[in-house]
This record gives C-alpha cells, sequence and structure tokens, in this order.
C-alpha cells in the first residue's frame, strides 16, 4: 500500500498542471492579505469590521482554486490521451495493469491527495494566518487552533469533492467549471441561499461554518454540524464515483 | 468558402460543443429564475437582475471557445489534417474564427435573451450577445496558444471569477474599467476593453500559430 501510495504522489507531483495548482493555492492567499492591508486597517479603525477573529481565516477561502485543481487533475490526467501519435492511449490503462485492484487504487489516489492538499493547506494556513498577525496583530486574536485545523480539513474536503465529482465525469473541464464558478467571490450556493433555506446544506456553504463564525448564510450550522455535513456530501459522491469506476470499462 | 464551410461543419459536429451550450442555456435558465424569485420576495441580490446570471454563466462560453479551439489538438492530432487541406495559416486562423462567431452568435443570443427578456431588460439583448459571442472568440484564441483544454480552462476561468473580482473588490481600483469582463455587468462601461481585450488576443493566437509547429 505505501509504494502505491508513493507511486500516485510521484504520478500526481509529476504533472504541470498540479504544480499550477500547487503554487496558485498557495500563493493566493497571503498575497489577498498583503494586497487588503490597508483597506482592512482602515475598516478596523473605522470599527465596521463585525469580527475580527474570521479575518485571515476568510482569507484562506480564495486559495480553494489550488486543491480544486489538484482534485480535479488527480482523476483527470489518467483519462487524457498520452500523446498525439496513439490517440487511444491512456494512463490509467497503465495503471490498471500495474493495479488491478480498482479499491486499492482508488483508496492509494484518494490517501496521496489528501497528503498533499493537507500538507499545501498547512503551508498556506501558517503562512495566511502568521501575516495576518503581523500586519494586525494588535487588533485580532490568535486563531484557535481548532479553526485552523477545520480551515485546513475544509481545503482537503473540497479537494475530494473535486476528485469525486471527477470520477464520475471523467472529465476535468465540468467540474472545475462548476467548482471556480462556485468559488467566485459571491457564490451561486449563496444566491440560492436566497432562494431557498436547503441550499444552506450545500457542501461549500455548510463547509465554511466549519471555520467562520461571522457568516450571513439564513440556516446557521454548529461546526462540527457542518463538517458533518460536507462529509456526508463527499462520502455519497465517492461511493457513486467508486461504484462508477469499478463498473465502468476503463 | 469551402474552408468555412469545412470549418463550420466541424464546429457543428463537436458533441462537447453541443452539450455546453445546452448546459450553459440550462444554467441561465435556473440563475435567472432564481433572481426573480429573489426579486419577488422582496430582497434583490444586488446586481442589476438582467444581466447578473449572464455573469456566471458566460463561464460556459469560455468552455465553449476553449474546446472549439482546443479539440484541433486533442487526441489524435487534428490540426495536422486541417494544415494539410489548408497550409495557408493566417487565412486559416481567419476563418477559424468568424466559423466559431457564426456558430455561437444564436446560443449568445438566445441566453442573452433567457436572462434579460424576463427581466424586462430588453435593450441589454444586442450587447449581451455580442458580449458572449467576443468572450468566446477571446477564450480560443487563449486555448489556441495553450493547446490543451484543462489548462486553458483554469486560466481563463481564474482571471474571470477569482482574480477579476478581487481587483474589481478593491476600493478605489482602476482596473475595473480595463478588465475583459466588465461589460458582464456594466455595458456602457466595459465594451472597449472587451473588443480590445479579445482583438489582441485573436492577433496574438494568429501569430503564434503562424509561426509555431503544430
Amino acid at each position: 500500500m505505501v509504494s502505491l501510495v508513493r507511486a500516485e504522489l510521484r504520478k500526481l507531483l509529476g504533472l504541470p498542471t498540479a504544480w499550477v495548482g500547487l503554487v496558485l493555492g498557495t500563493l493566493i492567499a497571503p498575497a489577498v492579505v498583503l494586497l487588503n492591508a490597508p483597506y482592512i486597517r482602515r475598516a478596523i479603525t473605522a470599527g465596521t469590521l463585525t469580527d475580527p477573529s474570521d479575518l485571515g481565516l476568510r482569507d484562506l477561502g480564495i486559495g480553494l482554486i489550488g486543491p480544486m485543481i489538484l482534485g480535479v487533475i488527480v482523476v483527470s490526467s489518467e483519462y487524457t490521451s498520452t500523446g498525439q501519435d496513439a490517440p487511444g492511449a491512456r494512463q490509467l490503462t497503465a495503471t490498471l495493469t500495474a493495479v488491478p485492484d480498482r479499491l486499492r487504487l482508488l483508496v492509494a489516489k484518494t490517501t496521496a491527495l489528501v497528503l498533499t492538499v493537507a500538507a499545501q493547506a498547512a503551508v498556506t494556513a501558517t503562512a495566511t494566518l502568521t501575516l495576518t498577525q503581523v500586519l494586525h496583530g494588535e487588533h485580532v486574536p490568535a486563531p484557535a487552533p481548532t479553526r485552523v485545523v477545520a480551515a485546513i480539513l475544509y481545503w482537503a474536503l473540497t479537494a475530494l469533492l473535486a476528485y469525486a465529482i471527477t470520477l464520475i465525469t471523467r472529465n476535468g473541464i465540468v467540474p472545475l467549471t462548476l467548482l471556480i464558478i462556485n468559488s467566485s467571490v459571491v457564490s451561486v450556493s449563496y444566491l440560492l441561499t436566497k432562494v431557498t433555506d436547503l441550499a444552506s446544506y450545500l457542501p461549500d456553504i455548510a463547509g465554511t461554518q466549519m471555520f467562520l463564525r461571522d457568516t450571513d448564510f439564513p440556516v446557521e450550522i454548529a461546526p462540527v454540524t457542518a463538517g458533518l455535513v460536507m462529509t456526508a456530501w463527499i462520502v455519497v459522491l465517492l461511493a457513486i464515483g467508486l461504484i462508477l469506476f469499478q463498473r465502468r470499462d476503463a | 468558402m469551402n474552408t468555412a464551410r469545412a470549418e463550420l461543419r466541424k464546429l457543428l459536429t463537436l458533441p462537447s460543443l453541443r452539450r455546453t451550450a445546452l448546459l450553459t442555456w440550462a444554467a441561465t435558465l435556473l440563475l435567472t429564475y432564481a433572481y426573480a424569485s429573489a426579486e419577488s420576495r422582496g430582497e434583490p441580490l444586488g446586481d442589476p437582475t438582467a444581466l447578473a446570471p449572464l455573469g456566471y454563466t458566460q463561464a460556459g462560453f469560455l468552455v465553449l471557445g476553449v474546446l472549439a479551439a482546443a479539440s484541433e489538438y486533442q487526441e489524435g492530432g487534428q490540426i495536422h489534417t486541417t494544415l494539410l487541406a489548408m497550409p495557408r495559416r493566417l487565412p486559416l486562423q481567419a476563418v477559424k474564427a468568424l466559423a466559431l462567431a457564426a456558430v455561437t452568435l444564436p446560443v449568445a443570443a438566445a441566453t442573452a435573451a433567457t436572462s434579460t427578456l424576463p427581466a424586462s431588460g430588453a435593450t441589454w439583448m444586442p450587447a449581451a450577445t455580442a458580449y458572449l459571442t467576443l468572450t468566446t472568440l477571446l477564450a480560443a484564441a487563449v486555448a489556441g496558444v495553450v493547446r490543451r483544454a484543462v489548462p486553458a480552462v483554469i486560466l481563463l476561468l481564474g482571471l474571470y471569477f477569482i482574480a477579476g473580482p478581487l481587483l474589481r473588490a478593491r476600493p478605489g481600483s482602476l482596473a475595473a474599467a480595463y478588465l475583459p469582463d466588465t461589460a458582464a455587468l456594466n455595458p456602457s462601461r466595459g465594451a472597449a476593453a472587451t473588443i480590445i481585450w479579445t482583438l489582441s488576443a485573436l492577433t496574438l493566437a494568429a501569430l503564434t500559430f503562424h509561426r509555431r509547429d503544430a
């Protein structure tokens, strides 16, 4: 199993697009904290900021494009053709020859993905929160460790969400489009919460409530419940993905 | 003329384009409904209702452009065949852009109508149609340079949905007027930017296509 995970890690980190995700995801959030610093300082002195303890954590959300790219690419790279001269050849064929047990393969893939994203999230969270402390230290309380862990968990779960959707669609473009539009400043899920209260249980809306306090969603979900709601979404989607992966021709 | 017919047929027979167009239109319908129902409950969602759904579903048109251009470079390398049949690259690139515009225009018109007409914003419809068509051409130009669908989609969606809103949200930001997608919500302000961005991207794509190995 260890060698499987190592192989999957090496495959993932050998993809140029994966490095785009790693670099973008890690740099965006600290960059936003830096760029917004003057504006936030003004807001703090004017007293318009409702909950300063959310400050650095809220900026983490913008880096989520990183885990999304990683989660999509880890599956979609298996399905893209390996070269123009051999249009039918896909990496998945070689992978399945090496690991015919599809369940074991998916477990290894999932582990590799979670390890990579968790490492990335830990680095990004440390950088973003340290930067927030340095810039606005006197006004912002140091975030509770549980909330930082919840934010890292949210990153890993978002990567798994992207991964599960890609397992179902077997194509990177659909999940990327859906997820990136939804990570925009005003997300589609947020719009839907204005239409129906049920939308509060969408994975991204529930997920952010694991570590943010000051949200204006119609239904407030306690952090642990929020984590469970998001995990439930991912378990269901992963189960569908696994069944399809085992049933369908490669 | 033959080239135009060939390019049109290639675009019309791509199943991925048909699916993208349908999904985009359906998503617009859904969002228009969401905006309308929020409005009728007396809590409007901010942006002008006639155009706001298009701000999201323009993603579909970005994907449409990317898929149209990247399909030549996908498995099998169709571009080699295309160039055998039509070796003059600059005219070929021009015909490709025109054919894509011709295919996109009806989809853009239908999508724009879905979003603007229920919100009684019929005057915006021509502008929105033009904007969506130009956005598709811009995406196709970018994908022609990148040559791979997924990285091109990441690049474009990252710019339109993450970098753009961030730059625009900064108070006193000048960037807003110069971004290619400002026109999505404010046609009178961002029209020039959209046209200039699209034309430069098309020029860049034509030049790289002319110089680079296929």
